[in-house]
């Protein structure tokens, strides 16, 4: 396990630095100039300049990219202040320092995620057990077939929708936001109630269907059908034995899951106007605010090579059958 | 619609990516909550006046809002957060309306009434006393105005004011009064003081004086009869001299409004509060109503306009300095009354032009058959109709003192334009058939507007080559002096109530480098004169009248660009928010008169 979990972190390295590359030179290679962000409306081409210097960007991009990475391992100096590591620098856009940027969004992103996560996890497993033990009857196809339905939606189709009903119309719940679990837990739970309710509709549909069909497929297994013709409850071979075994494709896609909502939370974010890691990336894009969108790509790259590898480990947990090699 | 975006460096820009107006100094514009959309009556070319004020109309305390009363805390919906606090670096409007609640500066603006504006002292006793034929203005302090720190506001610190925003770190805000001072274009003035103040230079007197702590005095080269308006931009707004702390100050200003700043998180939330150092008798045109702002930040025109529209819980004490009604909302807007009553709207600073490329399209014809077969009604209706934009007759704003609604290319008269006359104009040129470029934003605006402008200009017998460019890199593509483009976009906004700065800007052959708002690289230095002599004549709205008379010129001698329309918007408030107007000068809801109703 020791040797597995070093070389992966080892791959995980040489993964962040080749996007950290590949994000910088890319920023470049569109036509867009920074500095124009910085230059107010009577730019002149002298005015543009004397900002280039003052970003850095007036030297070989090469360079840039070497002084980036050396911040990120040693800290820098800027004129906004001293920039201890792990230094992405400050924005272009607003001169707030990346890292505590970037430390600021992240409870918001995570809260959204786990707590979404968690909804969904419960809710389309359960379903998804109760139609594979009711396999055939009504309660099954309804299961089935409203989990096609929710599948097809989109979050930016059914949050508004969700907002209009519940917030506008029948002032159930106060607009979603965020406040810090730290600070005040029931306002955390209520104001992001709306949201993991809208990523559960969703998500929960795949998990229903898989779970469903995994779990049926766990109860044909041998050593199940063994279990049951040596007498064991109904009750105890399914969740003691098929279980355990239908667990294993759902690990594989909630680990990938998981790494695409939070990759993906910008959209989450950005329809429920909350200030976390995506709607941050957003607004860096848009600003051209080079420093911004490298912190964030290799902040949320960094957890989504994090959770494939916990995937990873997590089989051989589950399944002793499977070995890391 | 969508608001004439901004942020990216030059001028003009129409993008609905980025976010805030540059902040312009001028106009008025068709309030919509307090007195309904009175466009119409600007198209007639009645109205807007600014005057210079005089001290009994500088002091304070402001004029009661009917109705107004203290406490409670407004809710302020907004896409952008602010990039800036400090002063020397707000041009943009978002951070311009912020300016208003918490930075004063030597002068402002003070709403009479309807649409007469007045630009009064502000920190100072009047809007400015010119001598010397306009070369020399001298200025004197008022008596109780301080920063929030309780230290009095001295001359100094309007010394430090002026000459910080000659240092390398000041790149965002306007450059006016340094390039009169320094009576040089570009950023040849930050010769004169290469680190600001920073290292014990100053200018000299024959530029700045402070003879006393309550006296400044301006001596310019040249007579610069528009110095009060460009005093009033938030850009220079006062500095303690002793609590600079250069590039640290923009996260952290000592604030002189009637709020100061009690907590910002940079794009999520802020919070103003009141401000105990401000003393409302220095002041004429701020009230302090509310006890505080509630400010946050990244919620999508969309999303504002869904939240007002419901008028739900907390959202009934919320209103937005600058967002605007987005453009699936404004009809509903436009016609729900309870919607409509709550709903305040106006001209925005920017028009539209569809710019010629003079290098490329040499004949005058050929650039007549353009301007004729524009459909400018098409642009309009893109922008949401009648709410969000009217069509334009000429290059200077209604928003503009001496604005007159002529209209040579008789736009008014063919909303869908003139193809017949197009198409007999480019006849004549003998160039029918000729291949035109036609480049634009690929924003949703844009793109509907150029289906409607190539059927024209096909039918008027061009052979039309579309370009469609991504909106974050439009303006770099179209900025470049040798672009390969025959006709492209741009929008552009005046920085107070003249047209000083939209002529020179748009027209000024001297002017033609990349990056530059001469677009159309239009040059003519029969013109080039005429303004040079424009800007000598010492009553600004005997100016004002002549830059009027000037465009017209250039769009009739010589077509370097087709006024396509003026931009407008509309804003809503919760039912509980009372005092909201539709400010013509800022281009936005007042922050300053807003109260919380019981």
């Amino acid at each position: 396990m020791l040797r597995f979990l070093i070389r992966r972190s080892l791959g995980a390295v040489v993964i962040l630095l080749i996007i950290s590359a590949v994000t910088f030179f890319l920023f470049y290679a569109v036509p867009r100039d920074p500095a124009l962000l910085a230059c107010g409306k009577n730019c002149t081409p002298d005015a543009l300049e004397v900002i280039r210097k003052n970003m850095g960007i007036d030297e070989p991009v090469p360079v840039q990219y070497w002084h980036f990475m050396v911040g990120i391992l040693a800290g820098r100096e800027f004129a906004a202040g001293d920039c201890p590591a792990p230094c992405f620098g400050y924005s272009f856009a607003n001169q707030d320092p990346v890292w505590e940027t970037i430390l600021d969004r992240f409870p918001t992103t995570v809260s959204l995620t786990v707590g979404g996560a968690v909804v969904f996890l419960i809710i389309g497993l359960g379903a998804g057990m109760i139609a594979a033990w009711k396999k055939g009857t009504l309660v099954d196809k309804a299961f089935s077939s409203l989990s096609l339905v929710l599948s097809s939606m989109q979050i930016y189709f059914i949050g508004p929708l969700v907002l209009a009903l519940v917030v506008y119309n029948l002032n159930l719940l106060d607009q979603p936001k965020y406040v810090p679990l730290t600070e005040d837990p029931v306002g955390w739970f209520t104001g992001l109630l709306i949201p993991w309710l809208v990523i559960q509709i969703i998500f929960t549909a795949n998990y229903t269907r898989l779970s469903r069909s995994s779990m049926i497929e766990q109860l044909q297994e041998d050593h199940v059908r063994a279990a049951r013709a040596k007498g064991m409850s109904g009750k105890y071979v399914f969740f003691r034995y098929a279980w355990r075994g239908s667990l294993i494709p759902i690990v594989t896609i909630f680990g990938v899951d998981l790494g695409s909502l939070f990759g993906g939370a910008m959209i989450t974010e950005w329809t429920f106007s909350l200030p976390g890691l995506g709607t941050l990336a957003v607004n860096s894009v848009r600003n051209t605010d080079l420093p911004m969108v490298m912190g964030v790509m290799l902040f949320a790259a960094t957890f989504i090579i994090l959770f494939n590898i916990i995937v990873d480990a997590a089989y051989a947990f589950i399944d002793p059958r499977v070995r890391l090699s | 619609m969508s608001r004439v975006s901004i942020r990216t460096a030059r001028a003009s820009l129409a993008a609905v990516a980025a976010g805030a107006l540059f902040l312009t100094g001028c106009s008025s514009g068709g309030g919509g909550g307090e007195g309904g959309d009175k466009s119409k009556a600007k198209q007639q070319g009645q109205d807007v006046s600014y005057t210079f004020a005089d001290e009994a109309a500088s002091q304070g305390p402001a004029a009661e809002v009917k109705g107004g009363r203290k406490g409670g805390t407004i809710k302020v919906l907004q896409r952008d957060s602010f990039a800036h606090l400090d002063p020397a670096q707000i041009y943009v409007s978002d951070e311009g309306s912020l300016s208003r609640l918490i930075h004063r500066g030597l002068t402002t603006y003070k709403r009479v009434s309807g649409d007469k504006y007045q630009v009064v002292g502000d920190l100072a006793t009047d809007s400015g006393q010119k001598s010397d034929g306009g070369r020399t203005w001298t200025y004197k302090l008022k008596d109780g105005i301080k920063f929030e720190d309780g230290s009095a506001i001295t001359s100094k610190d309007i010394r430090h004011t002026i000459e910080r925003t000659f240092a390398p770190f000041i790149t965002e805000g306007p450059t006016f009064v340094q390039q009169w001072l320094a009576n040089t274009g570009g950023t040849d003035y930050r010769k004169l003081l290469k680190d600001g103040p920073y290292k014990g230079k100053h200018l000299p007197d024959s530029m700045l004086e402070t003879p006393d702590e309550k006296t400044i005095v301006f001596h310019f080269k040249e007579p610069q009869a528009e110095l009060p308006y460009a005093l009033a931009m938030a850009g220079y707004a006062v500095v303690s001299e002793k609590k600079d702390t250069k590039e640290k100050y923009d996260k952290k200003p000592l604030c002189t409004g009637p709020y100061k700043i009690e907590s910002f998180k940079s794009g999520k939330s802020m919070k103003l509060v009141r401000n105990p150092e401000w003393d409302p008798k220095t002041d004429a045109s701020r009230n302090q109503y509310p006890d505080a702002f509630d400010i946050q930040f990244g919620v999508s025109f969309e999303d504002s306009t869904k939240r007002l529209m419901s008028d739900a819980g907390e959202n009934q004490t919320a209103t937005s300095f600058t967002n605007s009604v987005d453009a699936s909302s404004m009809q509903k807007v436009r016609t729900d009354p309870e919607i409509k009553k709550r709903s305040v709207s106006g001209y925005q600073s920017y028009v539209s032009y569809m710019n010629i490329n003079m290098d490329r399209i040499k004949n005058k014809k050929v650039r007549q058959a353009i301007a004729y077969a524009m459909p400018n009604q098409s642009i309009v209706s893109a922008f949401g109709g009648a709410g969000g934009g009217q069509m334009a007759g000429n290059y200077v704003s209604p928003t503009l003192v001496g604005h007159k609604p002529t209209d040579p290319f008789g736009k008014l008269k063919n909303p869908q334009g003139d193809v017949k006359k197009a198409a007999k104009l480019l006849k004549e040129s003998g160039k029918k058939g000729m291949k035109l470029t036609f480049a634009y934003q690929n924003a949703p605006e844009w793109q509907e507007f150029s289906v409607a402008a190539t059927q024209n200009l096909e039918k008027a017998g061009f052979d039309v080559q579309k370009k469609d460019i991504i909106a974050d890199t439009y303006y770099d593509q179209i900025g470049k002096v040798k672009n390969n483009y025959d006709i492209y976009h741009n929008s552009w906004g005046a920085d107070w109530p003249s047209a000083s700065t939209v002529v020179p800007n748009l027209f000024d052959g001297r002017q033609v480098q990349d990056g530059a708002a001469n677009y159309s690289h239009h040059k003519n230095p029969k013109f080039e004169k005429e303004m040079d002599e424009i800007r000598k004549i010492s009553d600004p709205n005997k100016a004002a009248a002549e830059w009027q008379k000037l465009a017209d010129k250039i769009l009739t001698e010589d077509v370097p660009a087709v006024p396509m329309h003026y931009y407008k918007t509309i804003q809503l408030s919760g039912s509980k928010i009372g005092g909201a107007y539709f400010d013509e000068q800022l281009h936005d809801i007042q922050p300053t008169s807003l109260y919380v109703k019981k």
